[in-house]
């Protein structure tokens, strides 16, 4: 019964190519645009997953939260760093402490960053070396007097090259004088923190040299992703530190990994809007699809009397008109989809995106225009099922 | 015109092949005395704005099975009322109607669909053939409601339009036949289901006299093979080519002698 409504709603509307293109057109765009959305929504969220896996998504921070309180006081000490050690799934760990301070390399200056740093320092943050080295065991154990900069910082007070082995002065109330022993090769921000413009020096002499801190300001954490997931252990930890402190806002835990998620979350958010917003056209397009049933209804009046005269049950004719409805809104949806992989498949290779379509947004995007069908085609359907034959078959 | 008659003809084929006969229909009585029709004190009252027109005013008739009938009368007699009742495309005020022993006053909108299918065959004066669909399509569609199966309903209307001489036309448009051809495929139509009751409204009104006479040779040959038919018109002619006359006047029936 199905396949001879299907049979017949083809030739009906074949019968009408123009008319049915043309009130295919609303659908095609509704949910072109809905796929074209979600699916630069996904590319999106990848693009920026990728971009952060690149900045290292084995570092795990802990920083001070909003409420440190006196717990916090007590907790951030530098035995720390052994405990996060003990826990499941980190490699390394590193107190820090950053001063900002004014360096001189004879008539170059820079106003920077001083951070502290440990020979973990570099694995945690994979950094790499342009030139000479990086802080070693020894040079904690004799608080050496020596510095790395960024490359940045190293191009600025050594504007012609020869970095490494000269001397810069901090400047301050006691002049120190530190000894250039190694360059960074240039790398992307990490948590809005440049490498290139800053300048390391031991923790051991950071501490005797540059400030005296009360504590560490936070920790840096190499996490190692092959034993566990990372972001379950940047959670155990968060609730490691909730329990000691009592607070889940004194001390925040945080991976790029958790990042990622939230700007995932974002991207969701905005693309959710934005296909909502594509869904009203799609309503649009609906309404459309009604008022053509409804004048195909009243065109073939007719023919629905003679149907009728010849058995047709209200059921019968039902099911007719909204086969065609679902028929017209479910081949516009499948041309939509093309349109809105064309589209995003354009978009996210101007914006240098991957291409990401899901399976599942595709299945939503064609069942949605199938429900379409279905909403709208029920009201046209429903009238012609109920024409009373006798005014039906009267119908000039 | 004379096509195949592959068709078996019971003496008594009506009777035989009468849906009646078929289980499941809960007010099924047995046909009183044959009677194909049977309508006691309908009344059809239609209301036009505030007014209401009593088009039918207590009409009382027995139809037996195997009769041929006219039924005429001016316009605006209630001809057409009286004929849409039969044919159970509409509903009396008042009375009660029993199509091939089966009450129909009450029936609901489905089950008078589903009684219009299996026991009463429309024959238009307009022919009403579904234009898009070849007219195999056309007289299969009573069928495709009945719930028979596609290969037997192909079957069935091929053997139909041959048993109308339109064998050869099977895939032809509605548009592509003449007025003679399309009213015969019209007929297959209403005979593919096997009616108790063949019923015609001016079926000659759209056609020349030549036509309109092969048409009404084709009634004959049908009557010949048991079928009840009844013809509503308003040509004295064609009345007068059938066995029994009613007349309606005034949303009255009254025999003609």
């Amino acid at each position: 019964m199905i396949l001879e409504h299907m049979r017949s709603a083809t030739r009906s509307l074949w019968g009408n190519k123009l008319r049915t293109f043309l009130s295919m057109i609303g659908i095609v765009i509704g949910v072109g645009s809905v796929v074209a959305i979600t699916a630069l929504g996904e590319s999106a969220r990848a693009s920026i997953t990728s971009q952060i896996a690149q900045a290292g998504l084995e570092t795990v921070t802990v920083n001070v939260g909003r409420r440190p309180g006196a717990a916090v006081e007590r907790l951030f000490t530098e035995e720390l760093v052994d405990k996060f050690t003990e826990f499941e799934g980190i490699k390394a760990a590193a107190a820090v402490n950053r001063s900002n301070a004014q360096l001189k390399a004879g008539e170059e200056s820079a106003s920077e960053q001083i951070t502290s740093a440990t020979p973990a320092y570099l694995d945690i943050f994979s950094l790499e070396m342009r030139e000479g080295r990086f802080v070693t065991e020894a040079d904690m154990l004799e608080r050496s007097a020596v510095v790395v900069l960024g490359s940045e910082l190293a191009d600025t007070l050594f504007p012609d090259g020869g970095a490494v082995g000269s001397s810069v002065r901090v400047l301050g109330s006691s002049p120190k004088q530190l000894r250039v022993v190694g360059v960074l090769e240039t790398r992307s921000d990490t948590f809005g923190f440049s490498f290139d413009s800053g300048a390391f020096v031991p923790r051991t002499s950071y501490l005797v040299r540059i400030a005296k801190p009360d504590r560490p300001d936070s920790f840096v954490l190499w996490a190692d992703p092959d034993a566990r997931d990372v972001v379950e252990t940047a959670a155990e930890l968060q609730a490691w530190f909730d329990a000691e402190t009592g607070s889940e806002n004194a001390v925040r835990v945080q991976s790029p990994s958790t990042i990622a998620e939230t700007m995932s979350g974002v991207t969701d958010t905005l693309s959710g809007f934005l296909a909502g917003i594509a869904a009203i056209s799609l309503v649009v397009g609906g309404i459309g699809i009604m008022n053509i049933m409804l004048v195909s209804v009243t065109e073939r009046t007719r023919e629905i009397g003679i149907r009728k005269a010849l058995g047709a049950t209200p059921a019968a004719i039902r099911v007719q008109f909204l086969v065609e409805a679902i028929y017209i809104t479910l081949a516009g949806g499948l041309a939509g989809l093309a349109l809105g992989m064309g589209i995003s498949k354009v978009a996210s290779g101007f914006l240098g995106w991957d291409f990401i379509l899901s399976p599942s947004s595709m299945a939503v995007a064609v069942a949605f225009s199938a429900a379409t069908g279905i909403f709208f085609g029920l009201y046209p359907a429903a009238r012609a099922a109920r024409l009373d034959p006798v005014v039906a078959l009267s119908y000039e | 015109m004379s096509g195949p008659r592959n068709r078996p003809v019971p003496s008594d084929a009506a009777g035989a092949s009468s849906p009646a006969a078929r289980a499941g229909a809960p007010d099924l009585a047995p046909p009183a005395g044959g009677l194909v029709v049977a309508a006691r004190g309908i009344h059809r009252v239609y209301e036009v704005g505030e007014e209401k027109v009593h088009a039918l005013r207590g009409v009382d008739l027995d139809i037996r099975r195997g009769e041929y009938l006219a039924i005429i009368g001016p316009s605006g007699s209630g001809k057409s009322t009286l004929m849409h009742i039969i044919g159970c495309l509409d509903s009396p005020t008042e009375g009660t109607v029993a199509i091939d022993g089966v009450q129909v006053a009450d029936m609901d909108e489905t089950r008078l669909a589903r009684i219009r299918n299996e026991r009463i065959g429309f024959v238009f004066q307009a022919f009403n053939l579904l234009a898009r669909e070849s007219i195999l399509e056309n007289v299969a569609l009573p069928l495709q409601y009945a719930g028979v199966n596609r290969r037997e309903r192909i079957e069935r209307a091929q053997a139909e339009l041959e048993s109308v001489g339109l064998g050869d036309r099977l895939g032809h448009r509605p548009s592509q036949l003449s007025g003679g051809q399309r009213q015969r495929a019209a007929i297959a139509r209403a005979l593919v289901t096997r009616p108790a009751i063949l019923l015609a409204d001016e079926p000659t009104g759209a056609l020349d006299t030549k036509t309109g006479d092969a048409v009404l040779a084709l009634f004959e040959e049908i009557h010949g093979r048991g079928t009840t038919i009844i013809v509503v018109t308003h040509d004295p002619d064609v009345a007068a080519r059938c066995r029994r006359t009613v007349r309606i006047r005034d949303g009255l029936v009254e025999e003609v002698a």
